[in-house]
């Protein structure tokens, strides 16, 4: 029931956005235009760290799975490629040698 | 022109957008392995593609529900990652004459792609705008139904070690985001901030708070650059839906 309440709050605040822009008619500020741009970066940021140790003890092997991961991100800008080389890098790191 | 030829219109916005598929169909697969990996039913899912359509949100809503976060806060990330869709709607609004019946539909399907192909276009109609928004609609969600049948072959998920998927996908969201010092700052700056937040805030807070104070300090640390009012077409094409 929360899942379905969470969904309806976030149909509603996102089609909001979209809606109220094209009724709108008039202009941001620029301060508001700056602060949007840097949203996506500033969430997805707190979004990886606090979930990147784990809680089975791992957060060494996988910070350096995530470090691969962010090169490969970086070189071919492919969410699927960069996610397949990290989780590929970790499960290798977790055999026992 | 444009009204002699409507049937067309929706055709020629669905191709459109089709070369774009190739970005899309990826990232709808990986959306449901990851909401799979965070415990989502097919049903919960397969609703957050139809009626939220919004990859971003989509992403950290899974996300924050796997660190055990509350719904309004939520509700409230998703609302600070798709507010800038305010600023398609007004530049749509400037370039494309829609009546007052179209303007829920136009708004309800309207993404970062959509906005990206129909600003670019030389046609421009409510039809060639709705045959490009569909089309990423239907592959999006496509790809989500794939995404997570294929995510049932992956067995016993835990013991994988399958939840960093969860900071592998927003490291991979991030990188290409990630061009200027100003967003090298904020992105080193709020991982760091919600990484030590989260010792003392419980579930998405640290999340929600972080992105309020990041985008505040890129707005700051960009304060004397102007603002490019034309917005970056092929950006926002290239940009998560």
């Amino acid at each position: 029931m929360t899942f379905w309440l969470t969904l309806a709050g976030m149909v509603a605040v996102t089609f909001g956005s979209r809606y109220a822009g094209l009724v709108r008619r008039t202009d941001l500020p620029d301060f508001w235009i700056r602060f949007l741009h840097f949203v996506p970066v500033a969430v997805f940021a707190a979004l990886v760290t606090p979930s990147l140790e784990g809680g089975l003890g791992e957060g060494e092997i996988r910070v350096l799975a995530a470090v691969v991961a962010a090169i490969a991100a970086w070189r071919t800008r492919q969410l699927w490629v960069a996610i397949a080389v990290g989780m590929l890098v970790f499960w290798l790191l977790r055999i026992p040698f | 022109m444009g009204t002699t030829d409507t049937g067309g219109a929706f055709g020629r916005g669905f191709w459109a957008l089709a070369p774009l598929w190739l970005g899309i169909i990826p990232f709808g697969l990986a959306f449901a392995v990851t909401a799979r990996a965070a415990g989502l039913s097919l049903l919960e899912t397969q609703a957050l593609s139809a009626l939220v359509f919004a990859g971003s949100s989509q992403f950290s809503a899974v996300g924050l529900i796997a660190v055990g976060a509350t719904g309004l806060e939520i509700v409230l990330t998703t609302l600070l990652l798709n507010v800038r869709h305010l600023l398609y709607g007004l530049s749509l609004g400037r370039i494309l004459r829609l009546r007052r019946r179209e303007r829920p539909i136009a708004a309800f399907f309207l993404t970062d792609e959509a906005f990206g192909i129909t600003a670019r276009a030389r046609e421009r109609s409510f039809l060639f705008l709705l045959g490009v928004e569909l089309s990423l609609f239907m592959m999006w969600n496509l790809a989500t139904l794939a995404g997570f049948l294929l995510g049932a072959a992956i067995p016993d998920p835990t013991k994988l070690g399958i939840d960093l998927i969860f900071p592998l996908a927003f490291l991979a969201l991030l990188v290409p985001i990630v061009r200027t010092r100003a967003e090298v700052l904020v992105a080193v700056g709020s991982g760091a901030l919600a990484f030590g937040l989260q010792k003392s805030l419980p579930g998405g807070l640290p999340i929600l708070l972080t992105g309020v104070a990041g985008s505040l300090l890129g707005a700051f640390l960009t304060r004397r650059t102007p603002v490019d009012t034309t917005i970056d077409f092929e950006a926002a094409a290239r940009e998560v839906a």
